[in-house]
């Protein structure tokens, strides 16, 4: 196990699906038992994420733990089972193995038919979204990109509410559509670096030399190819129309997962392949992105503003707190970038766990329109009080987690060399304004004020398994709030060198053309001169 | 003057498949519808086919029966690919031979006729031989497609497929006959020397209308866009087992004939010759069939109430995506990807054959409501093969469509990958249609229990290791097919 950190930490929860199957099939387990060990199982690759934070070096660069070997070989063709971590995916891993672990506390009751098949679901996604940020070999990440849209596709379609059906085909095929321009591009990018390695660190180091000399346009496509598939993920006005749907009509553990995980996958991968392998492309889309992040933020925010629905106006507010993320990506400094990082963390937790406070109200009234409720603070005190350290977290209240990423996201974006950075910063931050007017509203209609529904008046407080759930994700966000540095430090590194790629080289000759693509080099010779 | 060369070493497959197939009847005659002996006989006669050719696995290209019969990889591992789906087939049709109080041995002999024919038809090295091993396949298949006599549907089918199948052999037959006018030999060996260096005028006219005809009779064979309209009805009125054959099997060969004259005999060689000459004009057409295919059969697919219709059109645009390897001329994609098409090809019929029952009761999609809890070991191999065929990463259907694509990429298709890859989006409504309708919706009636047989089982237990090892263990196969290439390399020409 020394040696193979990350896969036991990528297999585990596998691993766990196929004993939750055998102590079905050849014990005869019983719902309670499934669930009981479904929630042990998960707790395997959290509790592994505890000596993945002790080994890891926060001042070493490049990938640790890294583990290699030769998986499909092929003239042409090597396909290397390629894991490791750096500090942009190793927070990912973490938050990624928590909230399966809520996810699982979160369902135990809201989850009623085929317990078995729905855990099994999750665990195997769970496998999915850790193999996702591991990967480093760009065969080996496709994989686990695609591979997590079907357990998440059964989790929507089987377990959802009742659009459940019409959200899972619009999230499947919206990503498709996405993930398939990305194949595409993969394969592009493989025979432009001379067709031997899908190796992601090598390709960017080629990059970085100036040794994968891009034609400008080909880098422009390249760039959208995994651009679109990232943005939708994410996801970016006008891309973002599958997220209410899908985290509406998804239960509770798929919500979590989804706002969660899935929507920083595309934060990861713009850091991951775009900034450090279209430096070009990047600086000249960046503005355009950027305008839609400001429009992302905005309009989420306006429109979470109106929703009647509880789950939706979470759902909304996600496209908002997603805009400053891409925001900060664009930005391309430090600060920025950092504060991205930061912002997708925090995001995860605070939205995560609303939809487990969402999740909370509906399995006791089975309805999520905020008119039905009202004055809750008598009857549930303390989960009021969570709903609003979750609430406050996620509007950036300072000392909350949110506060430190949306900040430093704004000062990286107001020093950035970007046009109309001020005009950028000075908008986004009208929005966290917009963001505290929503999110203050609804509390003060769910929980303050008279209790205006009979039904409400006796409505019992969180049980000790949701305050398992709860209470943690509380903490964090004030630690996190707090103390931001531990996270901050282990990001600083690999943030830099993603910089370092991003912002282009001023030094000319420091270019060593690839003797194998002479005529791509000197178009993109061309392409330097006139900028 | 060289020697006849009769070596019966290099027809040791269909020679095996020939004696089982008269032994199966022979059999029949004397002691009629004992099925298992039948049925084991045929079975073992496919696998002794396949030892047969994995005999010839290292014989490099050798010609014999005056190079009318090629050894060479290639051959060796579109034989392999299709005892593979007759052999799975023989495991299909097992129940549903009692259902249909059919006597099992002469449907097996004609499972063999047919598999005969394939084989030839991939070891054809003249372009006579192709022919006569196609109408092989034909005939049997005719045969085969109007297997419940008393249904009409059935009976429709196997008059359609026979009279669009005499339709294309025509185009086939003419235009051997203009290729041999404009080369004098229907060797294909010949030939492929011949087109190599410049030909007069009148022989290029002659070449391009041959090519064209032999074009569209190869269009017919694998049911590509624009002739493609006899497949939704065959396939929907023949017997389950039989579609299942029917869209893999005799597709495999199909392709190997196409790759054979188009991709190996009249492959550009980037200088001025009758080949190149011909390329320019093939290569476009071909271009177009695939674009058309792969679009038209997605899209029309997703209209589709019948699984056995939907499946057709899905075998259509497989074909528009086979045809992108066709002309990357990247042989060992397509037979790789023939391969694992025939596995989850015929693992998805095997259980629309279980569920269909007698008489094909149950084929409309809306049948299958409710069966993902209430039967999953139908369920969730059937989700299995249909994720595959939509090319989700892990399973075997992805490696295939990455290879292809690889493939194009590198020989300069960029635009056809690009198409390929947002075909495969639309692929994946319709093939996940099915899981929402089986998982997602309850059933109106109660669901009957179906009980598997073991030969079911067997299918299945072959289909998802295939599916699986295919997707996430290929190297093996690779290496056998990378070597095979190298062979060919040395070998050709």
């Amino acid at each position: 196990m020394e040696g193979h950190l990350l896969s036991w930490l990528t297999f585990a929860p596998t691993g766990g699906a196929l004993l939750l199957l055998f102590a079905r099939v050849l014990l005869g387990a019983r719902e309670e038992t499934i669930r009981r060990l479904a929630l042990a199982l998960s707790l395997v690759p959290l509790g592994l994420c505890v000596p993945l934070l002790a080994r890891f070096d926060p001042t070493a660069s490049g990938p640790q733990m890294v583990e290699r070997a030769p998986w499909i070989r092929f003239f042409g063709f090597n396909v290397d089972y390629f894991v490791g971590v750096d500090g942009l995916s190793l927070w990912f891993v973490v938050l990624s193995a928590l909230l399966v672990t809520i996810s699982i506390l979160a369902s135990w009751r809201a989850i009623d038919r085929h317990v078995l098949e729905f855990h099994i679901f999750l665990l195997l996604l769970e496998t999915g979204l850790i193999g996702v940020f591991v990967a480093l070999d760009m065969f080996l990440f496709f994989i686990f990109w695609e591979v997590m849209l079907v357990p998440m596709y059964f989790l929507i379609g089987i377990w959802g509410y009742e659009r459940r059906i019409y959200a899972a085909v619009k999230f499947i095929i919206y990503t498709m559509v996405g993930s398939a321009l990305m194949l595409a591009a993969i394969i592009s990018l493989y025979y432009l670096n001379g067709g031997t390695t899908f190796d992601i660190l090598a390709i960017t180091e080629n990059a970085r030399a100036g040794r994968l000399a891009l034609a400008p346009q080909t880098e422009r496509w390249l760039f959208w190819g995994f651009a679109l598939a990232f943005l939708i993920k994410v996801p970016l006005f006008p891309f973002h129309t599958w997220l209410p749907d899908a985290h509406v009509e998804a239960p509770t553990a798929g919500s979590v997962i989804l706002a969660g995980v899935l929507l920083k996958m595309g934060g990861y991968g713009l850091l991951r392949f775009n900034l450090p392998l279209f430096p070009h492309a990047t600086e000249e889309f960046a503005g355009l992105l950027c305008a839609l992040a400001i429009l992302s933020i905005i309009y989420g925010a306006l429109v979470s503003m109106v929703q009647p629905d509880l789950k939706k106006l979470i759902a909304y507010s996600s496209v908002s707190h997603m805009g400053f993320v891409v925001l900060g990506i664009m930005a391309r400094t430090e600060m920025g970038m950092q504060g991205a990082i930061f912002q997708m963390l925090s995001h995860g937790i605070s939205t995560g766990a609303l939809f487990v406070i969402v999740g909370v109200l509906s399995e006791r009234r089975h309805t999520r329109v905020i008119a039905e409720f009202g004055g809750l603070a008598r009857p549930m005190p303390v989960f009021s009080a969570l709903f609003g350290i979750l609430a406050l977290a996620s509007v950036a209240l300072p000392t909350l987690s949110g506060f430190v990423g949306e900040f430093l996201v704004l000062v990286g974006t107001y020093t950035s060399e970007l046009a109309h950075a001020r005009a950028y910063t000075v908008l986004a931050a009208t929005a966290m304004i917009l963001s505290a007017a929503y999110m203050l509203w609804t509390l003060e209609r769910v929980l303050f004020g008279e209790i205006t529904r009979e039904e409400n008046r006796h409505l019992p407080d969180v049980n000790g398994r949701e305050r398992l759930a709860l209470i943690p994700m509380a903490v964090l966000v004030i630690v996190m709030g707090v103390l931001p540095n531990p996270i901050l430090r282990r990001t600083d590194r690999a943030v830099s060198e993603v910089k370092r790629g991003a912002v282009l080289v001023q030094l000319e000759p420091q270019r060593v053309p690839n003797p194998a693509l002479p005529e791509a080099a000197r178009q993109r010779a061309e392409f330097m001169k006139r900028r | 003057m060289e020697s006849l060369g009769i070596t019966y070493r290099a027809i040791g497959p269909e020679l095996v498949l020939t004696v089982t197939g008269v032994l199966v009847m022979l059999l029949e005659a004397f002691s009629p519808g004992k099925k298992v002996r039948d049925g084991v006989l045929a079975a073992a006669g496919v696998v002794l086919a396949g030892v047969a050719a994995l005999i010839l696995w290292d014989e490099g290209p050798v010609t014999a029966f005056s190079r009318m019969v090629i050894v060479d990889g290639f051959r060796v591992f579109f034989t392999l690919v299709i005892l593979l789906g007759t052999l799975l087939t023989i495991f299909v049709s097992w129940s549903f031979l009692d259902e249909e109080r059919i006597p099992p041995g002469e449907y097996f002999a004609l499972l063999l006729f047919g598999a005969v024919g394939m084989t030839l038809l991939v070891a054809g090295n003249d372009l006579v031989m192709l022919f006569l091993a196609l109408e092989t396949i034909t005939i049997a298949t005719y045969v085969l497609a109007g297997y419940r006599r008393e249904d009409l549907r059935s009976t429709e089918s196997a008059l359609k497929y026979f009279l669009l199948g005499a339709f294309s052999s025509a185009f086939l037959l003419y235009g051997i006959a203009l290729i041999y006018g404009a080369t004098r030999t229907t060797n294909l060996g010949e030939i492929a020397r011949i087109v190599s260096g410049p030909l007069g005028r009148a022989e290029i006219v002659l070449l391009m209308a041959g090519g064209a005809m032999l074009l569209i009779g190869f269009g017919f064979k694998v049911a590509t866009v624009p002739f493609h309209v006899w497949t939704p009805d065959v396939y929907e009125g023949a017997p389950t087992p039989v579609t299942a054959f029917l869209s893999t099997a005799p597709k495999a060969a199909g392709f190997a004939a196409f790759l054979r004259v188009f991709s190996l005999t009249f492959a550009p060689l980037g200088i001025e010759s009758a080949a190149d000459h011909l390329a320019s004009h093939w290569v476009s057409a071909v271009t177009a069939m695939s674009i058309l295919s792969m679009t038209f059969g997605n899209f029309i697919a997703i209209a589709q109430t019948n699984i056995k219709r939907m499946l057709a059109y899905s075998s259509i645009a497989h074909a528009g995506y086979v045809l992108i390897g066709v002309l990357a001329r990247d042989w060992a994609a397509v037979a790789f990807y023939m391969l694992v098409y025939t596995l989850m090809n015929l693992g998805c019929f095997a259980i629309v054959a279980l569920w269909a029952r007698r008489g094909d009761e149950r084929v409309l999609i809306a049948d299958y409501a409710g069966l993902g809890f209430r039967q999953p070991l139908l369920s969730f191999p059937l989700a299995i093969f249909l994720v595959s065929l939509a090319g989700f990463p892990g399973t075997a259907g992805f490696v295939a469509k990455f290879w292809l694509f690889k493939s194009a990429w590198g020989a300069g298709f960029p635009e056809l990958v690009l198409i390929g890859v947002l075909n495969t989006v639309v692929s994946v409504y319709y093939y996940l249609y099915v899981v929402i309708v089986m998982f997602f919706r309850e059933p109106k009636e109660e669901v009957p229990r179906v009980p598997p047989s073991r030969a079911f089982v067997a299918t299945m237990v072959v289909a998802l290791v295939g599916v699986f090892y295919l997707g996430l263990l290929p190297t093996r196969v690779f290496a056998f097919l990378n070597a095979a290439q190298n062979l060919l390399a040395i070998g050709a020409r």
